[in-house]
């Protein structure tokens, strides 16, 4: 037997024997490879910090069989830049399933597949942001989607988790004529192809470093035990979150394990008030998990995520799904959960019902909320503890950028701009450090 | 240090009810109460008026005029008032104040706590809390005086308990140390403890519920919307968003609301269901049968209705008041309200 | 008291007496009922609101409109 057929038996013994860990598949390895630096060069390679892409080949591959687009564009901005990027849709981590690309975002980009297993290599200190002018293609009224705005310097920049970290913009231009869904359907592969492809600069390349998100199973019973009620919501085209490429619309309350939330199971493609949006890589990045696994056998025990929809549409149904998350959150053995909000508006009844539901089982509750000028979009007595993300309506000092991107308006140049036009600003998920407090 | 006085036709001494639809006006020094603001330390330059009907049904053309001549004059702190009960004035006093706040000219005001006038000055103001009537002007001037004096020039106003204002009410964004996520994990933690903390609460007042109606057989019973129902065509234009407005439709001899002679304008809900059917928004036919079998004594002559569509608390607020102050006195001792 | 089809927000903002209309589009009906069905329904609203009336609550109190 030659050399090259031992190491091949080799291989595949290893291979099968990897396999029949953990109920048949690997655990998540989360692989992080840090990005100081943004070269442009002629191919992707990953060194020690240093990220160089080809713009050309991220750009093609990234519009290849989308008939829809018309026009798509991937550029650099770095910090500091003079640019207001305008009518950013979504953020997105790169990620590439190190072993096995064609499953990465499952379902929405990649072939079905369970995420949250295996190893993902991730770029850290770095964005893909994809932007539409949705009302400029005809597509929409400018008054349904209001401005989103990430800015590179000026008083804005620090409003968004983005504008301190080198970013690909992915600017697109829908087809005319091309219906809407299907406009969205490909802008959003196209931006997670540059996120997914951006990665692979990483593929056998030493890691930064690794985490695993395994729970421990033997811990402390005291311990309190805490879930997430992640609210997530579908109302169509451009208003809807994807769960492995599915619209979430019509689902009851089901869990998720925290590994798949982390590795690419939920996309978003909901694109109204850009401070509250729950961007892809909200998922991707959680706070929450992060800090729920880290303190799991220490402070708490991690009892698990219940996915549930907001914005349902009748007093029947929002609270027929507070109850069953609440009977979700019960079944998880939760001594209590915290309510995240979808957006603003009736969601935060939605949100609001949960903490009823939930603490009408004697299960503790959390909710955070955005605010707004006005005050809390809705409240219940039983919601005596809640997380401020901020509020919304606060204006952020004018200023003069150099450049705007994804629009031909003049995207508030110069003039205060409304925190909720800030990409994530006030994100209901908790990833940022922004609340408020009496003045 | 300028000062401006804002009061309206009454206090101006232009005259009462019947000089409310005055537009506003610019007159030098003193009037009225600000002599009594004088006295107590507080030399008035300018004073601007204005009748409450006025500012009510023109608001934005009477705002556009105080504040531009408030652009000329560059006053070092306003004083709206002192409006005590009056839900109109006081309405007009805070809307003054929220505007003149966002030129960055201090305001002081004077109400009662439950006036609309609180919330329609979003915190812009310093509001001295009052009585209901012109009793309390004596007690209210020097605290007025005072305050307006250290705001005009610009010196450092202690808290509310201390200086004798009301808390304002007022948020503002801060980056902390942990990210949200860690706070609500931190807060759950300790709520599970017994220690509940919270970063944010509701703001609305409070009132305690009304005792329940002994005999409702007796009872007078009115019926009231915001669910913009009118006659068909509202023939009174009825604003179908952001309304300064309500109506009074007369009821006697009607025992439904039919869709030939009624319709919803409201803008923020689709009307299409309610308009086959406007009992859908206001119960009026099952009132009927009810009033007819005893169930209550009489349904009072007249619905009220407004289109709630982006309609600020101050001016909810002010509606309800004044469409109460119709009711009592007409005997209404219980009101159906129905929203969408 | 109140009649609406979202009764955290009427509680929210001190509604002590609030009971869950049928939809936002309609509180005191229901078009997907024949005209009989939808008259007794509303004929029990508005007699479940006289009963919340005659009845002494607590603050920022919702009822449903079935028993």
């Amino acid at each position: 037997m030659s050399v090259t057929g031992a190491s091949h038996k080799y291989v595949r013994v290893v291979r099968l024997l990897t396999m029949r860990r953990d109920g048949g598949c690997e655990p998540l390895e989360l692989a992080s490879f840090d990005v100081a630096e943004v070269v442009e060069g002629s191919a992707g390679s990953w060194s020690e910090g240093s990220l160089t892409l080809c713009l050309r080949d991220l750009t093609e591959a990234a519009k290849e069989g989308l008939p829809a687009l018309q026009d798509l564009d991937v550029r650099v901005v770095r910090p500091g830049d003079p640019v207001r990027i305008a009518h950013v849709l979504d953020a997105i981590i790169p990620d590439v399933k190190a072993s096995a690309p064609e499953i990465t975002f499952p379902g929405v980009l990649g072939r079905l597949a369970l995420a949250g297993r295996g190893r993902t290599n991730r770029l850290t200190g770095i964005g893909v942001l994809s932007v539409c002018d949705w009302a400029a293609a005809g597509l929409a009224s400018p008054q349904a989607f209001p401005d989103a705005f990430v800015d590179m310097a000026g008083p804005g920049r620090p409003m968004t988790a983005w504008g301190d970290r080198p970013e690909l913009v992915v600017t697109c231009t829908p087809k005319p004529g091309v219906p809407v869904a299907d406009v969205d359907r490909s802008i959003r592969m196209a931006a997670l192809r540059v996120a997914r492809d951006a990665a692979r600069a990483t593929i056998n390349r030493p890691p930064s470093a690794i985490d695993s998100f395994d729970l421990a199973e033997c811990v402390d019973a005291e311990l309190p035990a805490l879930a997430v009620i992640l609210q997530v919501a579908s109302e169509g085209p451009l208003l809807d979150t994807f769960l492995y490429g599915g619209p979430v619309g019509g689902i009851v309350p089901t869990i998720l394990d925290h590994r798949e939330v982390l590795d690419g199971a939920l996309t978003s493609g909901a694109y109204d008030w850009a401070a509250v949006r729950n961007v892809t890589a909200c998922y991707q990045q959680s706070a929450l998990i992060r800090s729920l696994v880290a303190g799991h056998g220490e402070s708490l025990r991690f009892a698990g995520i219940i996915l549930a929809l907001g914005y349902l549409d009748t007093p029947f149904d929002k609270q027929r799904s507070a109850m069953l998350s609440a009977r979700l959150a019960r079944k998880l053995g939760a001594d209590g959960v915290i309510c995240t909000t979808f957006s603003s508006g009736n969601s935060h009844t939605d949100t609001m019902l949960t903490v009823q539901a939930c603490e009408a089982l004697d299960i503790g509750t959390v909710a955070i909320v955005a605010e707004t000028n006005g005050g809390l979009t809705d409240h219940v007595p039983e919601a005596d503890s809640i997380i401020s993300t901020g509020n919304h309506d606060e204006l952020v000092d004018p200023w003069m950028p150099g450049e705007v991107i994804g629009t031909s308006d003049n995207a508030m140049a110069g003039e205060p701009v409304p925190l909720w036009a800030y990409l994530g600003a006030c994100a209901q998920t908790g990833g940022l450090a922004l609340t408020a407090v009496p003045a | 240090m300028i000062v401006v006085h804002y009061l309206n036709q009454f206090f101006a001494g232009l005259g009462g009810e019947e000089a409310a639809g005055l537009a506003p006006a610019r007159i030098g020094g003193a009037v009225g109460p600000g002599r009594g603001l004088e006295a107590a330390g507080l030399p008035i330059d300018v004073t601007l008026t204005c009748g409450d009907d006025f500012f009510g049904e023109h608001e934005a053309e009477a705002l556009a005029l105080l504040l531009s001549w408030l652009g000329e004059i560059e006053p070092d702190v306003l004083v709206c008032g002192p409006s005590f009960g009056s839900g109109r004035y006081g309405y007009a006093c805070g809307s003054l104040a929220r505007e003149a706040g966002r030129r960055g000219i201090p305001v002081v005001g004077a109400m009662t706590p439950d006036n609309p006038g609180v919330l329609a000055a979003e915190g812009a103001a310093y509001i001295v809390p009052t009585g209901p009537s012109v009793a309390s002007m004596r007690t209210a001037l020097p605290t007025i005086a005072g305050l307006a004096h250290r705001l005009g020039g610009g010196e450092p106003v202690g808290n509310p308990a201390e200086d004798g204002y009301l808390p304002r009410g007022l948020r503002k964004n801060v980056r902390v140390s942990e990210v949200g996520a860690d706070r609500a994990i931190a807060a759950l933690l300790a709520k599970l403890s017994g220690d509940v903390r919270t970063e944010v609460g509701p703001a609305f007042d409070r009132v305690s519920p009304p005792p329940a109606i002994g005999d409702l057989g007796s009872c007078t019973l009115a019926l009231v919307t915001e669910a913009g129902c009118v006659p068909q065509g509202n023939p009174d234009h009825l604003p179908t968003r952001h309304s300064n407005i309500w109506l009074r439709y007369p009821l006697r001899g009607v025992g439904s609301l039919s869709p030939a002679r009624y319709e919803s304008v409201h803008a923020g809900f689709d009307t299409r269901t309610a308009n086959l059917d406007p009992n859908r928004l206001v119960p009026l036919d099952a009132v009927r049968t009810l009033e007819r079998e005893g169930q209550i004594g009489r349904l009072h002559a007249f619905f009220y209705t407004t289109a709630g569509v982006d309609t600020p608390m101050a001016v909810a607020a002010k509606f309800g008041q004044e469409i109460a102050a119709e009711l009592i006195p007409a005997g209404v001792q219980a009101v159906i309200l129905t929203g969408t | 008291m109140f009649i609406t089809a979202l009764p955290t927000i009427a509680q929210m903002i001190g509604a002590n007496r609030v009971l869950r209309g049928r939809a936002i589009t309609a509180p005191t009906g229901d078009p997907s009922l024949a005209a009989g069905e939808e008259a007794k329904l509303r004929r029990r609203i508005v007699e479940r609101a006289l009963e919340m009336l005659s009845t002494d609550v607590g603050p920022l109190t919702a009822w449903e409109v079935s028993r």
